[in-house]
């Protein structure tokens, strides 16, 4: 009996140790509750991610400015990493503590649970019709537009000059040229690779759009998310091809974006695609890197890029601060608080008068040049999330010699199942 | 120790005889409801209240946002149990605690028979084996992770150096499944040793003396010293100490989320990193709940099999 009961003991210990590890994960931060500053003083609360080590700071310059117009609203300024935001906004919400204002990815989810104001009903009008059309429209379910598009990033394909000229390749328009050049490239030994393809984990989804889109694919639109086709075969199998051919880096299924950035900017790399701020990252991390900002190649040449925006967007919550919102949104989206703001962070604006203001400006405008052509993932999508997650995952895969058809099955089944 | 509970009644009135006397239990039980309170409002707390909504969550459909959608039953578990690679994964985290478990446990032997030993600067050995705890095990596995990284990682550059890869970038070691798993397995293997050597070298210190002393007058050999005299004593030290590193092994996260973490398909995967991958990557916390509920199963049968089979209470 004593020993059966001693049994029990262990039983229960790895039961409680097993317990306490996963209650780890449990409890959403309970402080921080808004509205009862007393009086009329509204508190806003803003989630906001970090782009860069200036985030915050920016985001503080825009709240004090906000804060001396506007004596009756506080706001309370919350920054998080990209990697915690995704989690950090889900135990939020199902906390029944969702942000007033958050600066995020994909909206559509919200969206469907009902729980954001449509952008009509927390900016001015004057302010809508401020922003450019495309974007609005990238930002609608349904028709609606729920999110306010924050900052754009365009993708362009930065080249290292001197390799190329080493090597005697020219900068490549096709995928036939680019496969050529970035072989030249590779023959150079050394360790150099003709050219950077980050199919890991961080950001697969953008690298597969440049591919799969470049080859007449799509991934869909807001109502049908469409990845097994013959269209984006062409290009997971153009992929295939890049790896097998030795022009790519080695492991390409498994590298990320970021660190392989870095070894661009360190003059490994012939050719990789990158964006606004990578000119900022080379001109900190490696201002002699002689380079050149081209356009994505193509199957047949035609002009593409893959546009991103981020999204504001107003949680309804006890629906009592719209009217703060909307003062909030007004004030942030005037070109003189906006502009210096999207320019310390590297992005491109979104608005039409920010656009005309940044004009001169001589880094960002192969990037602003290549925005008409930009096609966007469509994250209207409800599916579109669990698509994205669904290339992280598989879409490496491609360059460890697994079936193109198969892997692309693969992703649209998961995306399927939500 | 049957034996003894059979002499219970015997055992003279007043003696703690290990659980309350019946009749008087009762009033008992209400005497020591205030002393005791606390610790049980911490463990239903911390313990059952969220492994409680753990199984509830398992059993709900949860929206990607968060809002709770209404119950499923055991949908998320069939969502679980369907998905192909499933067993696969199953197996590995198998593989994982079993090689990691007995790696430690053999590596920490040896060290503790070491450290038991008297030599000049044994204290700083000492303290020295005691740093891969100290250090946090995100910091530990990201310096290994940064050595092992292509290009400019100081492991490769050294392999580089000495030959043994001929690429001059170096090997993606944590770019492929199988050498991201097995470098896993070592730093999983590196920082366990602490607490296993020195649960084990406590156990050694209570080797008596005389008893060796006595193999030695017998004429018995060094390591049949070892294996018949102190290894038997050692049996409560080392299966505790197995115990322990099961669940924490089976429930280690971050090792293989930093070093397999951009691999991508799921050969590299245990329940533990598909359960994070479920929650961070899919948003599905219905489905990341079922499998977190299979995982605290799967822990538990696993030690109570131990249990039932070592018997690690018992005394020799």
């Amino acid at each position: 009996m004593k020993k059966s009961l001693r049994v029990g003991a262990m039983v229960a210990t790895a039961a409680l140790a097993t317990m306490t590890l996963a209650s780890c994960g449990f409890g959403g931060g309970t402080s921080g509750d808004a509205g009862d500053a007393g009086g009329s003083v509204t508190t806003l609360n803003l989630l906001v991610p970090s782009y860069s080590d200036s985030t915050k700071g920016l985001w503080e310059d825009v709240i004090a400015g906000f804060e001396a117009a506007n004596s009756d609203i506080k706001v309370k300024l919350e920054v998080q990493s990209w990697e915690n935001l995704d989690s950090v906004i889900t135990t939020k919400v199902s906390g029944g503590q969702a942000p007033d204002i958050f600066n995020g990815g994909p909206f559509a989810g919200f969206a469907a649970d009902d729980l954001l104001y449509t952008t009509e009903e927390v900016v001015s009008p004057a302010t809508l019709a401020d922003f450019q059309d495309t974007f609005i429209e990238n930002a609608a379910v349904d028709g609606t537009p729920y999110g306010l598009p924050l900052i754009a990033s365009a993708r362009a394909l930065f080249v290292n000059n001197d390799l190329l000229e080493q090597a005697g390749a020219t900068i490549p328009a096709t995928w036939d040229e680019l496969l050529e050049s970035a072989k030249k490239v590779s023959a150079l030994g050394n360790g150099i690779a003709g050219y950077g393809m980050p199919l890991g984990s961080e950001e697969a989804q953008a690298e597969a759009a440049v591919w799969l889109w470049g080859g007449g694919g799509t991934f869909g639109d807001e109502t049908t998310i469409t990845v097994d086709t013959p269209e984006n075969l062409v290009g997971a199998q153009f992929i295939q091809k890049m790896v097998t051919e030795g022009a790519t880096q080695a492991d390409a299924g498994s590298t990320d974006r970021t660190p392989l950035m870095d070894i661009f900017v360190q003059g490994k790399i012939g050719m990789q695609v990158g964006l606004p701020p990578t000119v900022g990252q080379i001109a900190a991390g490696n201002p002699d890197l002689n380079y050149t900002i081209a356009p994505i190649p193509t199957q047949d040449g035609s002009a593409l890029t893959v546009g991103v925006a981020d999204h504001l967007m107003a949680f309804k919550n006890d629906g009592t601060k719209q009217e703060a919102i909307t003062k909030f949104f007004d004030y942030y989206f005037s070109a003189d608080v906006y502009v210096p703001w999207v320019q310390t962070e590297g992005f491109l604006p979104t608005t039409k008068s920010g656009a005309e203001q940044l004009n001169g400006e001589e880094s960002l405008k192969p990037f602003l040049d290549a925005l008409p052509a930009a096609e966007f993932y469509p994250s209207t999508n409800a599916k579109w999330s669990a698509t994205e997650a669904a290339f992280k995952a598989l879409f490496g895969q491609l360059a460890q010699g697994k079936d193109a058809a198969g892997v692309l099955a693969e992703i649209q089944a998961q995306s399927d199942a939500g | 120790m049957s034996k003894t509970t059979k002499q219970k009644t015997s055992i003279p009135a007043g003696a703690a005889t290990g659980r309350p006397r019946s009749g008087t239990g009762g009033k008992d039980l209400l005497d020591a409801l205030p002393w005791i309170a606390p610790v049980l409002a911490l463990i239903v707390g911390v313990v059952f209240f969220p492994a409680g909504v753990m199984f509830y969550n398992s059993t709900r459909d949860i929206s990607q946002s968060g809002i709770d959608k209404g119950p499923v039953g055991f949908d998320n578990y069939l969502e679980v149990f369907n998905f192909a690679y499933f067993w696969p994964i199953f197996g590995r985290t198998i593989i994982w605690v079993i090689a990691v478990v007995v790696l430690t446990v053999l590596l920490s032997l040896a060290l503790a028979q070491l450290l038991n030993k008297a030599f000049p600067g044994r204290q700083l050995v000492r303290l020295a084996v005691i740093v891969p705890w100290a250090a946090s095990v995100v910091m530990t596995t990201m310096v290994i992770y940064y050595g092992l990284e292509p290009y400019f990682g100081i492991i490769n550059k050294f392999l580089v150096d000495i030959g043994l890869i001929d690429t001059p970038e170096g090997f993606g070691w944590t770019r492929n499944a199988d050498t991201a798993f097995a470098w896993s397995i070592v730093i999983a293997v590196f920082v366990s040793l602490p607490f296993t050597t020195y649960t084990i070298l406590a156990g050694l210190q209570g080797v008596p003396g005389d008893a060796i002393e006595a193999a030695k007058m017998d004429g018995a050999s060094p390591s049949r010293t070892y294996f018949s005299i102190v290894l038997p004593q050692l049996r409560g030290a080392i299966s505790v100490a197995v115990l322990i590193n099961i669940i924490n092994v089976f429930n280690s996260l971050p090792i293989l989320k930093v070093m397999t973490g951009s691999i991508p398909g799921y050969d590299a995967d245990t329940i533990m990193t598909m359960i994070f991958k479920y929650i961070q990557n899919q948003h599905k916390i219905d489905v990341a709940s079922a499998l977190s509920v299979v995982a605290f199963v799967i822990v538990i049968v696993i030690v109570a099999i131990y249990v039932k089979v070592v018997k690690p209470m018992k005394e020799v």
